[in-house]
């Protein structure tokens, strides 16, 4: 079955949006090697769902961009990372990838980087530190919730096909990183006005962006509709078993749900788990938690007839998080499984 | 405001409502079932609570039972909250057959339960039912725990009370005397059950259309404010210490089943008041080796099954305390108890 094949006027749609991929392809060498980035802080608005425009801020590709999350770094143990980043801002910013497990501290800072100025990290990984990390700005509290955030994947040395030494295996990865906005906070930070002590988000995403319907305007889109973007998307034929990077760069909880599949849950805020559990839930914490597990991609084992393909739902299953702009059912962050 | 949406809904709408997407057609692949559970709906329930105050509950009706709420009813009657279980065994051909009037649009969701797209009750993706039946057909093929749900503007829907517990029993494990009771396949035996779906209940909420939001327009599904905290549709500020279809009463010598659901939206901590429980199964799933613990943190529609064996006479206050997902502040609890003579 593919997704209704029609378009119809609806709401306005989320403006067109230069999305972070998320979707990874890796091919591991014998030899450490330097990776070497160049962020760009930038900041625009957005549309949401319901039209309202939204102030956000990137590490973007380059000046003229603005992407959110950030472009997916991809590594492997032993390489040094050589990032820099410049703030195209006036304001001072800072980038850090957060450390491994929950309490750790991060990987590297920049320490300041002032409006205008630029700073260099490097850092080879040691081995030990394969798994999935959140870059992102600390600078303030409220930054990463603003966009200034993205993923990085390190893979063990040499392994194209696991978490880390002795993981269950997988062909393919992808990053999903959820946000959840409150323009109250976007609009005092662009207006310089005092910035909420409380947040009631109003919009929820999913690498950047919301599904859209069928029937919504950019239904079907990849540039604009979580559902249909490839980068977001969990798609594939039997067997073709998926690791899905999780990070929570929002203000909120939240739990993962996917459809016809349960998934194996590999770790948990950076924790390897003494055993897999089989979960159609993952509770995916709030204060940049995390959670790596891999999508099998068995057929669908309740169905009869059997079936081997089709369309199904991944949502976060606190339902507040599938609304956007206090409603708009089915404008939140969710995205399609695609059984091909 | 008269349909709009053409063949198949989208961004037009039927009512009120938009982007849903109206059908009932046949089930592809029908075949005579082992089971068969017939739904209708209420839209016109209440729930009391200790407090005095109460609250319209919307759910599903056993049609079969006379629960009324039939497709050919105005479906604005009452019903039981939580919805009727559904109870089956692992391997059985399930048929759910839904009936929903014109009025109103509604779907069941076999949560956890993973059949074929068309029977999976997500309508962007198939169809929202309405104006008839629709029979959602699945075989479900590992015992555990579960709840079915509406699926349609599903965060106001399931808050409004539209779910209830699904349960897959195994097949016997040979050897078994007649009546033996196991959590999954040669899984741990038990005697007595326990259902628990524990959820938070915003009262502004249940003034909602079914339609709310759907269209635009800004009805406060982003913010759930939760006063009253309930365990299988009982009352946890007192009433569900001590109600029958909630508090656990059992001898010594008895092993206890807990079917923890965690029904509502916000994270939630369950507490076995000293009890140990051995966390056996989890969303439909045995885990590899059991888990023992005194307490579980769980987040939306997460399921734990749980077995507890106390070791002596006693009465135990389970508590379930509710989780602000941002904050996470504590915004209430709910107790109920488990009392072994």
């Amino acid at each position: 079955m593919e997704r209704r094949g029609f378009l119809k006027a609806g709401t306005a749609g989320f403006a067109s949006l230069v999305s972070g991929a998320g979707l990874l392809t890796w091919a591991p060498r014998s030899e450490a090697a330097t990776i070497s980035k160049t962020l760009y802080i930038t900041a625009g608005t957005h549309t949401m769902p319901d039209g309202v425009s939204v102030y956000i801020k990137g590490f973007s590709d380059s000046s003229a961009d603005l992407n959110v999350p950030a472009t997916p770094i991809v590594c492997q143990e032993g390489d040094t990372l050589e990032i820099t980043i410049i703030n195209r801002l006036a304001v001072t910013h800072n980038f850090v990838i957060g450390g491994l497990k929950a309490g750790d501290p991060p990987l590297v800072s920049s320490g300041d980087i002032a409006g205008g100025g630029s700073k260099t990290i490097t850092y080879t990984i040691p081995t030990g530190k394969a798994g999935s990390y959140l870059f992102y700005d600390n600078k303030t509290s409220y930054n990463v919730f603003l966009g200034l955030h993205g993923g990085l994947a390190i893979m063990p040395a040499g392994s194209s096909n696991q978490l880390y030494s002795g993981s269950p295996t997988f062909v393919k990865q992808l990053f999903w990183v959820f946000n959840d906005i409150d323009p109250a906070l976007n609009s005092a930070v662009q207006h310089g006005t005092t910035v909420p002590t409380s947040f009631t988000p109003r919009y929820f995403t999913i690498n950047g962006q919301t599904s859209l319907p069928p029937g919504a305007v950019g239904f079907d889109d990849p540039t604009r509709d979580a559902m249909a973007n490839p980068e977001t998307q969990l798609a594939g034929s039997v067997g073709d078993r998926t690791l899905i990077r999780m990070l929570n760069a929002g203000m909120c909880s939240h739990a993962v749900h996917t459809h016809a599949n349960h998934m194996e849950w590999l770790t948990d805020r950076g924790t390897v788990r003494g055993s897999v559990w089989k979960k159609d839930v993952l509770y995916l914490r709030n204060q940049l938690g995390k959670i790596d597990a891999i999508y099998p991609f068995e057929a669908p084992p309740d169905a009869y007839p059997p079936v081997t393909t089709g369309h199904f739902p991944m949502h976060l299953h606190d339902e507040m998080s599938q609304t956007a702009g206090g409603g708009m059912y089915l404008f939140g962050a969710m995205t399609d499984i695609v059984f091909k | 405001m008269g349909m709009n949406g053409g063949g198949g809904g989208g961004g037009g709408g039927m009512g009120n409502a938009c982007y849903v997407y109206p059908g009932a057609p046949a089930t592809p692949g029908f075949v005579t079932p082992d089971v068969l559970f017939q739904r209708g709906i209420y839209m016109n329930g209440s729930m009391r609570f200790d407090d005095g105050n109460s609250v319209t509950i919307w759910g599903f009706t056993d049609l079969a039972a006379g629960g009324g709420g039939g497709a050919g009813g105005d479906q604005m009657g009452g019903g039981s909250f939580p919805s009727p279980a559904i109870r089956v065994t692992e391997g059985q051909i399930v048929h759910t057959a839904l009936s929903v009037n014109m009025m109103w649009m509604h779907t069941i969701h076999h949560h956890g339960i993973e059949p074929s797209t068309e029977n999976d009750g997500v309508g962007h993706l198939s169809w929202d039912v309405t104006g008839g039946t629709y029979t959602y057909q699945w075989r479900p093929l590992h015992a555990g725990t579960y709840f079915y749900h509406c699926h349609v503007n599903t965060p106001l829907h399931a808050e409004m009370g539209m779910y209830g517990a699904l349960i897959v029993d195994p097949k016997p494990t040979p050897g078994d005397p007649a009546g033996t009771k196991r959590a999954f396949y040669n899984g741990p035996k038990y005697d007595v059950e326990a259902i628990w779906a524990c959820d938070e209940i915003d009262p502004n909420w249940h003034t909602l259309p079914w339609y709310a939001g759907t269209c635009g327009g800004d009805v406060g599904l982003n913010n759930l404010n939760p006063r009253y905290f309930i365990i299988t549709g009982v009352d946890g500020a007192s009433s569900a210490l001590t109600n029958p279809a909630v508090a656990v009463n059992m001898t010594l010598g008895q092993t206890l089943l807990v079917r923890y659901i965690c029904a509502g939206f916000y994270p939630q901590k369950i507490s076995f008041g000293g009890l140990t429980a051995s966390v056996v199964a989890s969303d439909g799933r045995p885990l590899p080796a059991a888990w023992n613990t005194g307490a579980i943190e769980a987040h939306s529609a997460e399921r734990y099954d749980c077995i507890i064996k106390p070791t002596s006479r006693g009465t135990w206050t389970v508590t379930v305390q509710f989780f602000h997902w941002r904050t996470g502040a504590v915004l209430g609890t709910a107790k109920t108890r488990i009392t072994v003579a």
